[in-house]
């Protein structure tokens, strides 16, 4: 393949990795940004996602289409349930303290880590894509007769990967509805804005932290249950969303949600396009690098806003 | 009728109120007057259940407060406007005002209401509330107050700052609200701020409150005032 073709193959391969980041990286950030509490557990509940999805899938039968459905809905619910419960049994009980809830977050990882090895097994296992058509994509060229349009050999999609980035954007879409234009939403800013002010306008702050510990957690399984297909279900994948997550959440700003989304897009392009020409682990090496030089030179993050 | 019986407040290992009692009256401003740093502002916090007590009792009529969870207090119809204000910075106008009227469940009729003692902040209501003056800020943090519709209003140094137009036009206000009938608890430093709408003055004092006189009184006896502000 050419270098346009191969490129445009890299850039696609690129959004959806960042399509899946941006959910599981926003559920880290609203975390963040409502509770103050930074999640090292995050990559578990995108793990928990896609073994989720694998037992309804398994559990349901029937045509692929319809385990997937009722994993993209059960999953999250299920693995949200359980964030929630983790939220209030362990990190209201210790006060949402900073460096406790790390070390209890640590401690949730090890805890879903080792349950999902002695009930789902150290194996990897696939769901079935409910579609996955394969689509050959054109490229053009200058030839003697002038534009031309080709269908290079190996420049082709699925249709399952460009429904993956068409379902990310629309949750992100409705998460930006439920959170500027519904009380649920109004609610949810007023206690990041002022915790204390919150409480005294009748919020329930406790039950606020257990609902965004909830979404957050369901929206790194939804990353989970869309990646799936692409890449089975194993017990040890939540390793790379986590840290790719954190690289997001510290270039994007500290809980801002847009710099989340664009930190996103370009951490999940860059790491599509340097994986494609170079290595995944070069692709890992520089974002990581990136975020030395953003912490060093701009702390607050790109979009983040300086602490007054 | 708030009560405040006999409480004690502590910042983790520093007791800061010793047994303080104050009784606020509905349709009556009972002011409490003190210098910076006695307590003034930890009793409101502790009447409004942001920090808990170590001993003593807050209640509303018969409703006992201080054995409520924080969130449930504004419901029972206890208002706080904070020293500082507070706003909900990144919200518009409006949004202030929305949260203050989920409170109470209150709708357009209690908005409008508001918003027609504070017309400045209609003409607002998209404007993000820190973008406002000093003097609309205030207005907009008695607004969100009142939209949960108190009978107990608690307002901690509302005038702090502004000037002489805006101190008249929140005076009214309160004068207003007096008419009502709601119990109104107004925290200041200034004596001469509080002397006309007063009822009520508690002088604070190291946690304390060691004297409660009526304002008539107050305006007579020229002493008290030097031995607790030192003016
Ligand atoms: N968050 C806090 N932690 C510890 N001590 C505090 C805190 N806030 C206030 N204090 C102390 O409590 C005392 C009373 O403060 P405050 O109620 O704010 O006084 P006032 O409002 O009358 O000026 C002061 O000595 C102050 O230093
Ligand atoms: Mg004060």
């Amino acid at each position: 393949m050419d270098f346009g073709p191969h490129l445009f193959l890299a850039m696609l391969e690129g959004a959806i990795t960042a399509a899946v980041l941006a959910l599981t990286a926003v559920g880290l950030s609203i975390v963040f940004g409502i509770m103050r509490v930074v999640n090292v557990a995050h990559g578990e509940f995108f793990m928990l996602g896609a073994v989720l999805a694998w037992w309804i899938a398994t559990i349901v039968g029937g045509p692929p289409a319809l385990g997937f459905v009722m994993a993209l809905v059960f999953a999250p619910v299920l693995t949200g349930l359980l964030a929630a419960l983790a939220d209030w049994l362990v990190l209201r009980r210790i006060h949402y303290d900073p460096e406790r809830t790390i070390l209890a977050t640590i401690g949730l990882l090890y805890v879903i880590q080792q349950a999902t090895l002695m009930t789902f097994g150290p194996e990897a296992r696939p769901v079935e894509a409910p579609f996955n058509q394969r689509i050959a994509l054109p490229w053009f060229e200058w030839g003697a007769d002038g534009f031309a349009l080709i269908w290079p050999w190996g420049l082709g999609t699925t249709t399952y990967k460009l429904a993956v980035i068409v379902a990310a954007v629309m949750i992100l879409l409705a998460l930006w509805v439920l959170m500027t234009r519904t009380r649920i939403g109004l609610i949810m800013r007023a206690t990041q804005l002022d915790r204390e002010m919150a409480v005294a306008h009748a919020i329930p702050v406790e039950k606020v932290y257990a609902m965004v510990f909830a979404l957050g957690a369901g929206l790194a399984a939804l990353g989970g249950v869309l990646t799936v297909p692409i890449q089975q279900a194993h017990y040890l994948m939540g390793g790379d969303p986590l840290l790719l997550s954190f690289i997001v959440v510290i270039i994007g700003g500290l809980g801002s949600v847009v710099g989340t989304v664009v930190a996103a897009l370009l951490i999940g392009m860059s790491d599509g396009i340097i994986s494609v020409f170079f290595s995944p682990t070069l692709a890992k090496i520089l974002a990581t690098l990136f975020v030395a030089f953003v912490l060093i030179f701009r702390p607050q993050g790109l979009f983040g806003q300086r602490a007054s | 009728m708030l009560n405040v019986k006999d409480i004690e407040v502590a910042y983790d290992a520093t007791q800061v109120i010793f047994g303080l009692s104050v009784v606020a009256l509905p349709g009556q401003v009972l002011c409490l007057l003190g210098r910076n740093g006695a307590g003034k502002t930890t009793t409101l916090k502790a009447i409004m259940g942001l920090l808990p007590l170590r001993a003593g009792s807050v209640s509303l009529d018969e409703v006992v407060l201080s054995e409520l969870a924080a969130h449930e207090v504004p419901r029972c119809g206890v208002a706080y406007v904070p020293q500082g204000r507070r706003l909900f910075t990144e919200m518009s106008v409006a949004q202030n005002m929305d949260i203050g009227l989920m409170v109470s469940g209150a709708g357009r009729a209690t908005r409008e209401k508001v918003l027609e003692l504070f017309p400045r902040l209609r003409e607002r209501l998209t404007q993000r509330a820190d973008t406002l003056s000093g003097g609309e800020q205030q207005m907009l943090a008695m607004a969100r107050a009142l939209c949960t519709e108190p009978k107990v209003l608690l307002l901690d140094e509302p005038v702090e700052g502004l000037q002489p137009s805006m101190i008249a036009l929140i005076r009214d206000v309160i004068i207003r609200l007096k008419s009502e009938n709601v119990a109104i608890v107004l925290v200041e430093q200034q004596v001469d701020a509080v002397l006309a709408i007063a009822d009520t003055v508690a002088f604070i004092e190291h946690g304390r409150c060691p004297e409660t006189m009526a304002a008539r009184e107050l305006q007579n006896d020229a002493s008290q005032l030097r031995r607790y502000l030192g003016v």
